[in-house]
């Protein structure tokens, strides 16, 4: 088999686009004509492979989270549109499946923290990392990040329809209208925005190397990631209580607290060491 | 030297071509030719830099025949000069403080 084979094959292994492999066999090829004795010189067709898989495979990792972080931006728009447009389209009261109706509510509050912590986090991770090939464990990472994040994105626009959907005999026609065609045009736009990630997936580098946490994502000397947890969740409670204390209503304020703080904590213990939060 | 070497990779062809546009092998060749022969990495190694450098809109890059073969001829952007020049200070400070130190 010749250098170039086996250079093709390895391309192919680590998963190359096929145009980028012609393009690179074809510069081997020549330069190999140019002097035959360069081929001892050349360097193992894996490595070569890998060289190439591990700066493609972070580019391509990266240019996806920018274009999902790009398209949550406008699923995050027409979710804000929707909730402040719904004051001026009655309120929503009568629901065709009670249980359904919550069911969306619930989608509604929780997917959208999830999608944009998921998304904020790949988007930081990207940005940290530009210019630079990243381990394998980290490109992992990135494109969990960036695939929660999008998939979260889709399940708020379903949300948002059912939401529509079940309580559509108390609230104006117009809005349940709009939503359905916005929060669909939006699901399509996220699936589209996951198409770089799932190609970025194809390419496989071998680079050793740590994944990282949460300190590397906020460039922090490293610490208990757990610590770190529990100080946003208290602070993001705190916030939530203040805001029910400053709304007149501070039981209710101090219940959605908890219930925020404790939603915080739980996401971190099912989702941290899966995003890369924690080792 | 060689692992050394890697991490300035990106400058050293930059430099390279700063003079003219040229293919792969020969911008190994002019590496290997000005450092007289101390810089001698596996060739192929150079070809996923200029990709690199390609894809950051340092290089250019295009397809041009000549004695009846097809060659990559790989050329500065404007980007890429910028780039090396500030390099060249960046370098240029490093080496004089080194210089110092070790003096």
């Amino acid at each position: 088999m010749s250098y170039v084979d086996e250079l093709s094959r390895a391309l192919a292994h680590r998963g190359i686009p096929r145009a980028t492999r012609r393009r690179i066999l074809s510069e081997v090829d020549d330069h190999l004509r140019s002097e035959p004795d360069a081929q001892e010189r050349f360097g193992s067709p894996a490595a070569i492979a890998n060289e190439y898989a591990a700066d493609l495979g972070s580019h391509a990792c990266r240019r996806a989270a920018f274009v999902a972080f790009s398209a949550l931006g406008l699923a995050g728009a027409v979710y804000a549109a929707a909730f402040v447009s719904q004051a001026f389209a009655n309120p929503p009261t009568e629901t065709l499946a009670p249980t359904l109706g919550a069911l969306a509510l619930a989608a509604m509050v929780v997917a959208p923290q999830v999608s944009f912590v998921a998304g904020a986090l790949a988007l930081v991770r990207a940005l940290r990392r530009r210019g630079r090939a990243m381990p394998t464990a980290e490109l992992t990472v990135l494109r969990r990040r960036t695939l929660v994040a999008l998939a979260s994105g889709v399940v708020t626009m379903g949300a948002l329809a059912l939401y529509g959907y079940e309580f559509a005999a108390s609230l104006a026609g117009w809005w349940s209208t709009a939503t359905y065609a916005s929060a669909t045009s939006a699901a399509l736009l996220l699936l589209a925005a996951s198409v770089p990630a799932a190609r970025a997936g194809r390419i496989r580098p071998e680079v050793a190397g740590p994944a990282g946490d949460v300190f590397d994502d906020l460039g922090l000397a490293g610490g208990d990631p757990w610590h770190f947890a529990c100080s946003v969740a208290l602070a993001v409670g705190a916030a939530v209580a203040l805001a029910g204390i400053v709304q007149g209503d501070p039981i209710d304020g101090l219940v959605r607290g908890i219930l925020e703080a404790a939603a915080c904590l739980a996401g971190f213990a099912a989702l941290g060491r899966y995003l890369g939060l924690r080792r | 030297m060689n692992e050394e070497l890697k991490g300035h990779l990106d400058s050293l062809i930059l430099a390279v071509l700063a003079a003219e546009p040229a293919h792969g092998y020969a911008i190994m060749q002019e590496l290997k030719a000005r450092s007289g022969g101390a810089f001698d990495l596996p060739e192929g190694t150079i070809y996923p830099a200029l990709h690199r450098l390609e894809r950051s809109g340092l290089l250019a890059s295009g397809w041009s025949s000549a004695s009846g073969r097809r060659r990559r001829v790989y050329r500065l952007t404007r980007r890429g000069r910028a780039r090396l020049e500030s390099r060249k200070r960046e370098w240029g400070a490093f080496s004089r403080a080194v210089d110092a130190v070790l003096a």
